[in-house]
């Protein structure tokens, strides 16, 4: 092959080297190609699709890799061949709280869980093997896209009508036969029938020669697909370009307003909501579980204006949208997305108004307000005065058998006072208060109180005066930049694959000399169709041959 | 009689109709050499006729569709049964495309039995309405279900006509080591087919019996803290337990030829969900598709491959291998737009990333790169015929992995109920 | 094409190389998605105040080895190491050791009664919506941050410490 060649054809026509089919008349141009009679390799109409060079550097050896579709399909193939490794046990990232992946999958999985952790499975998609394939087929998507489409592009715009007869017997569709009267007349005819179809004309001066030519676009098809992909997978690159993406999960109580983690915005659940499908709505094997219908957080998101970052001051918040968020309905503003993620229905207590009773008059002082954080520390109540002393979240005695808390949740709230007021000592008595009935009991709230029990009593008149979180939405915060660029890629992409397989660029030669008709045509796709299409061509003209006739062997490429 | 009722009638008549039209079809080809008739004319005819049954089937098979659609208030795609009664109707609906293209009326009889394999399959999964959960509620899965069905089932025809033309061209005379090698590989899909069908016929079988056993199993599960907590589950068999799960122990298990207790216990390293079930299923597969594989053999005499070979002389091969070809060449881009870029629109919308790793989707790319290869393969000198038949074979061998296999081995967002 | 070809073909190679390698770049020095810090890291800056309404950065502490522990009345371990930590600073104070003791975000009453309690002389800061706690990717309590002069993390200690394992820290701290 790298000997230098002849690569003048005999019509005159001086090819690059590398041409397999003479680029004017088609004839082959390699001297065991032109003995054989086996019908001819169509791909990229025989051009040179690379440089040949006899000493190739190193830049000429990368490219000559990348630029075969055989290694490509290679890329393809180990690319896939890994991705299923990758599924044989769950991911890491599949895993929300997890920081010690190695445990789980030993546990799990036993020795072949830690022989997988340890190859670095348990993050496939994310390893630099994985990203690196990734890599070699977007190379491999330019550099072969660009050494066939540029040749190709060449080729078809110049085009020869009359081609050698070596080229046109060897096609794989090809007719002979005799044409009876004026040559020229009976092209026109034909001519007619194929131009109905679709087909372009080109005769040469003669009138004894043509090129009929259709759908000549769908040949960019798999070009057009590859830019699309290549722009997708620059959009998936672009994503780890630092602020182009984010993914957080916020936890927000019913009432409550948080920061969203790296923003400037604050998001609020005024009120979470989970419907439950009704046994009648469901069939037998799945009544009496809890199946929701549908679930949505009110949201309303906020920006901080003013003292964002003070700790002395809270921030001040200025409202920019709300939505009520679904499964399918995000809250968007601005590239931010907020998705409804879990929910969990344990209510938490938030405040309560109770009262204060004097148990000698029966007199009713209150209510006043008492939120289980940062409450006011001093309660003025007609002649009580309550002085907070300390406060649990979570009432519980420690080793030592002193009072302490077990979270800084409001699980099982209690208050400590400092009681003053008629009848008790000048500097007050300790009164503990369990906002929970619960508590109450559990803690045997009036005998730590003793005496003052019988006195005072604190207490909370009603639901009316509990104020509860219901519920606690979660929500996954994300933004994503490159999402955009990743969807023109995936549009752009189905496009060319639209274009390249449901049309196929055909093409029929034909020439007569002294009466004798030579025809061959070659498509890229669908020969069938093809035949389909010439003897129905044919027929018009007088001439009955079956379809199938018309098939000279070889591939259906 | 309530709208979604009169649809499980008209999916009975649609399965009814297509195992006529399959006969139909096999009556066409096989009466070729029946005395006294001209064999081109009869193929005609009766291949007309069988047309005729499998398109009254697919009609039926649609009513099934539309009438269940308007009587649950959602679209039947949802669970496995309503997915895979769907792909059946697909795999109907691109047969009928394909047909009309080439007018090739036998690739019938190797879709359809595939259609009505599916679709019987279907019908082991529970058949009833399941509400949607809210993550389920969207128009573009709707979309990315019905696309990525149809995408596969044109790649079944594909693989139909694959399978096809390796019945076709495969010499079961030829005694050198690859021809030999060859009839083994087609013999060993015929068997797979066997085992399909015979997971199948022993499901139904002990259904209609009425058959049951159940075990409790103790499940430790050690958390991120190191606290080790015991778990039983109740786990029940249709099928009689020849593996019972881990660590179980029997609740009642009905005899059944009057054994009456498992024979083993699966492997602690099987501790998957129902682990122990799926592998009795599988085990009971076996058995029952080499029973009647055995039973096929016995009755012929010679290879099942051997026996189909004869009733396909007569098709031109290079039909076959375009016709395979064309059928992955039309599913790849519907493919594409329904099982990834669909897929990832919905999977945006709902979950805020479009792309995941979760098991299924990775599957789906899988499937996606194998047929991208099949198209470059098509490029290169002698990858056309047997060998792209073989990849067409495979292709739908992991299409079939991506949409059961999945669901059954490896868990994930995709989840639908298994047996 | 001829020259301009190979023009080409370098600019799209070079092209490659870049882009790819920084696609296989970012795999490999990726940080850990659960956000933990590791040795060597610069740990998150924060402002927050004390009691008694003083506000106070890490950057303050520039140049000093420093000391950073999140504690909460609700743990145990956290409790009770206070006190070895205040022997520690006392032990340290005058070779330059800083101890910023941040609370979980708990209200000010509880805050109070605890400092109270145990006389500490070292800062007790108070973190706000669990804002800084987030930014250190804390996963359990107690956890204590052992920052270098050079404002790099030396380690970071899950669990509470008796005074013996907070004065082979210090004294490594010291050391740099």
């Amino acid at each position: 092959m790298l000997v230098p060649e002849n690569t003048k054809c005999e019509c005159g026509h001086q090819n690059a080297v590398g041409t397999v089919l003479c680029e004017s008349c088609g004839k082959p141009l390699l001297e065991e190609l032109q003995k054989a009679d086996t019908p001819l390799e169509m791909r990229y109409d025989g051009v040179a699709r690379r440089s040949q060079k006899t000493n190739p550097s190193i830049i000429d050896r990368v490219w000559n890799f990348f630029s075969s579709v055989k290694i490509a399909i290679y890329l393809i193939i180990i690319t896939f061949l890994t991705a299923m490794l990758g599924t044989i046990y769950p991911q890491e990232n599949s895993f929300i709280n997890n920081s010690e992946p190695w445990l789980y999958y030993e546990q799990t999985h036993g020795l072949p869980g830690k022989i997988y952790y340890a190859l670095g499975l348990s993050r496939t998609y994310e390893s630099w093997w994985f990203i690196g394939l990734l890599v070699m087929i977007g190379t491999s998507l330019v550099i072969c896209s660009l050494d066939r489409v540029l040749p190709l592009y060449r080729a078809l715009s110049k085009q020869q009508i009359r081609k050698h007869h070596q080229f046109l017997h060897r096609q794989k569709t090809v007719y002979r036969g005799e044409v009876e009267g004026n040559a020229g007349e009976w092209v026109d005819q034909f001519a007619a029938q194929l131009k109905r179809k679709g087909y372009t004309i080109h005769t040469d001066e003669s009138g004894a020669a043509m090129l009929a030519e259709k759908n000549r676009f769908s040949r960019w098809g798999p070009y057009i697909n590859h830019i699309g992909l290549i722009l997708f997978l620059l959009a998936i690159l672009a994503r780890s370009i630092p602020g182009w993406q984010m993914d957080t999960y916020v936890t927000v109580p019913d009432g409550d307003t948080v920061e969203i983690q790296g923003t400037n915005y604050y998001v609020k659940s005024e009120k979470f909501t989970v419907d439950f499908y009704n046994d009648e709505e469901l069939p037998d094997s799945l009544k009496g579980k809890p199946r929701p219908k549908n679930f949505e957080t009110k949201a309303v998101l906020y920006q901080c204006v003013q003292d964002c970052s003070d700790p002395l001051k809270s921030p001040q918040l200025e409202e920019v949208t709300r939505h009520d968020i679904g499964v399918n309905s995000p809250l968007q503003y601005k590239g931010l997305k907020l998705f409804q993620f879990d929910f969990n229905l344990t209510p938490r207590l938030n405040a309560v108004h109770p009262v204060l009773v004097d148990k000698t008059t029966g007199d009713v002082y209150g209510p006043f307000d008492l939120p289980m954080k940062d409450s006011a520390l001093v309660h003025k109540l007609g002649p009580f005065t309550l002085e907070l002393y300390a406060n649990y979240m979570e009432f519980a005695l420690d080793s030592e058998g002193k009072p302490t808390t077990l979270s800084r949740e409001p699980n099982a709230p209690a208050f400590v006072f400092t009681v003053k007021g008629p009848g008790l000592k000048p500097e007050g008595e300790p009164y503990m208060y369990f906002p929970m009935q619960k508590d109450k009991v559990r803690f045997s709230q009036d005998s730590i109180n003793r005496a003052l029990a019988d006195r005072i009593e604190i207490r909370v008149d009603g639901m009316e005066n509990v104020d509860f979180s219901e519920a606690t939405t979660f929500l996954n915060v994300r933004m994503d930049k490159a999402l955009s660029f990743l969807w023109v890629g995936g549009i752009i992409s189905m496009i060319g694959l639209v274009m390249g397989t449901y049309w196929q660029h055909r093409r029929i030669w034909l020439r007569i000399d002294e009466g004798k008709l030579s025809l061959g045509a070659h498509s890229n796709k669908n020969f069938f169709g093809l035949r389909a299409e010439i003897a129905a061509a044919l027929k018009k003209t007088g001439i009955e041959v079956e379809p199938k006739r018309l098939d000279n062997g070889g591939n259906n490429a | 009689m309530n709208l979604v009722d009169f649809s499980s009638d008209a999916f009975i008549a649609a399965f009814f109709l297509y195992c006529i039209a399959f006969m139909l079809y096999v009556i066409s080809i096989a009466g070729r050499k029946w005395s006294n008739r001209d064999p081109v004319e009869h193929e005609r005819k009766w291949s007309r006729i069988a047309f005729f049954f499998s398109s009254a089937g697919l009609a039926a098979h649609i009513v099934f569709f539309i009438t269940r659609w308007i009587g649950s208030g959602q679209i039947p795609t949802s669970n496995m049964y309503e997915f895979l009664t769907f792909l059946g109707m697909a795999i109907m609906l691109a047969y009928t495309v394909i047909f009309f293209l080439y007018r090739k009326p036998l690739l019938g009889m190797f879709a359809l039995p595939l259609t009505i394999i599916i679709v019987a399959y279907a019908s082991v999964f529970p058949q009833e309405v399941q509400p949607l959960i809210p993550a389920l509620k969207s128009i573009w899965l709707k979309i990315h279900v019905t696309f990525a069905a149809l995408g596969e089932a044109f790649f079944a025809v594909g693989f139909a006509a694959g399978l096809m033309y390796l019945l076709r061209v495969i010499d079961f005379k030829d005694k050198s080591k690859s021809g030999r090698r060859a009839q083994f590989w087609v013999e060993f899909c015929l068997y797979s087919i066997m085992v399909v069908v015979g997971f199948i016929v022993a499901v139904f079988v002990f259904r209609g019996m009425g058959y049951e056993a159940q075990f409790t199993q103790e499940k430790v599960n050690i958390d991120a803290k190191g606290i080790a907590t015991t778990l039983t589950e109740t786990v029940h068999y249709t099928l009689p337990p020849i593996v019972q799960p881990y660590n179980s122990t029997v609740d009642h298990v009905g005899a059944f030829l009057n054994v009456n207790e498992p024979l083993f216990e699966a492997p602690s390293w099987m501790n998957g969900v129902n682990a122990g079930r799926k592998l009795n299923t599988v085990l009971w597969s076996i058995i029952t598709g080499s029973l009647l594989y055995g039973l096929l053999r016995l009755l012929f005499r010679k290879p099942l491959g051997a026996v189909i070979h004869p009733a396909l002389e007569g098709i031109d091969p290079d039909d076959l291998d375009e016709i395979s070809y064309r059928a992955i060449a039309i599913g790849f881009p519907i493919f594409t737009l329904g099982a990834l870029i669909f897929a990832m629109i919905w999977a945006e919308i709902a979950w805020g990333r479009f792309w995941g790793w979760d098991p299924k989707e990775v599957w789906a790319l899988i499937t996606w790169l194998f047929y991208s290869a099949y198209l470059h393969f098509r490029l290169s000198r002698g990858w056309q015929g047997l060998r792209s038949s073989w990849l067409a074979v495979i292709g739908f061998v992991i299409v079939l992995f991506t949409l059961v296999g999945v669901n059954l081995i490896i868990a994930g967002l995709h989840s639908y109920s298994g047996v | 094409m001829g020259k301009s070809r190979r023009k080409i073909q370098i600019v799209i190679l070079i092209a490659v190389f870049i882009i790819g390698g920084y696609a296989i770049g970012t795999t490999l020095f990726a940080q850990n998605d659960n956000g933990q810090l590791r040795p060597g890291d610069k740990p998150p800056a924060f402002a927050l105040a004390d009691l008694d309404g003083n506000v106070f950065q890490l950057s303050d502490f520039e140049g000093k080895p420093v000391i950073v522990n999140f504690w909460g009345s609700f743990c145990e371990p956290c409790v009770r190491e206070m006190p070895e930590f205040q022997r520690q600073y006392l032990k340290w104070q005058e070779k330059g050791l800083t101890v910023l003791a941040i609370n979980l975000s708990e209200d000010t009453l509880t805050v109070q009664n605890f400092v109270k309690r145990f006389q500490l002389d070292y800062h007790i800061l108070r973190d706000i919506g669990r804002k800084t706690e987030r930014s250190y990717g804390l996963r359990s309590y107690p956890t204590t941050f052992f920052i270098r002069s050079d404002g790099r993390l030396m380690e970071a200690v899950v669990g509470g410490m008796s005074e013996e394992d907070i004065d082979k820290r210090v004294e490594r701290l010291l050391e740099l």
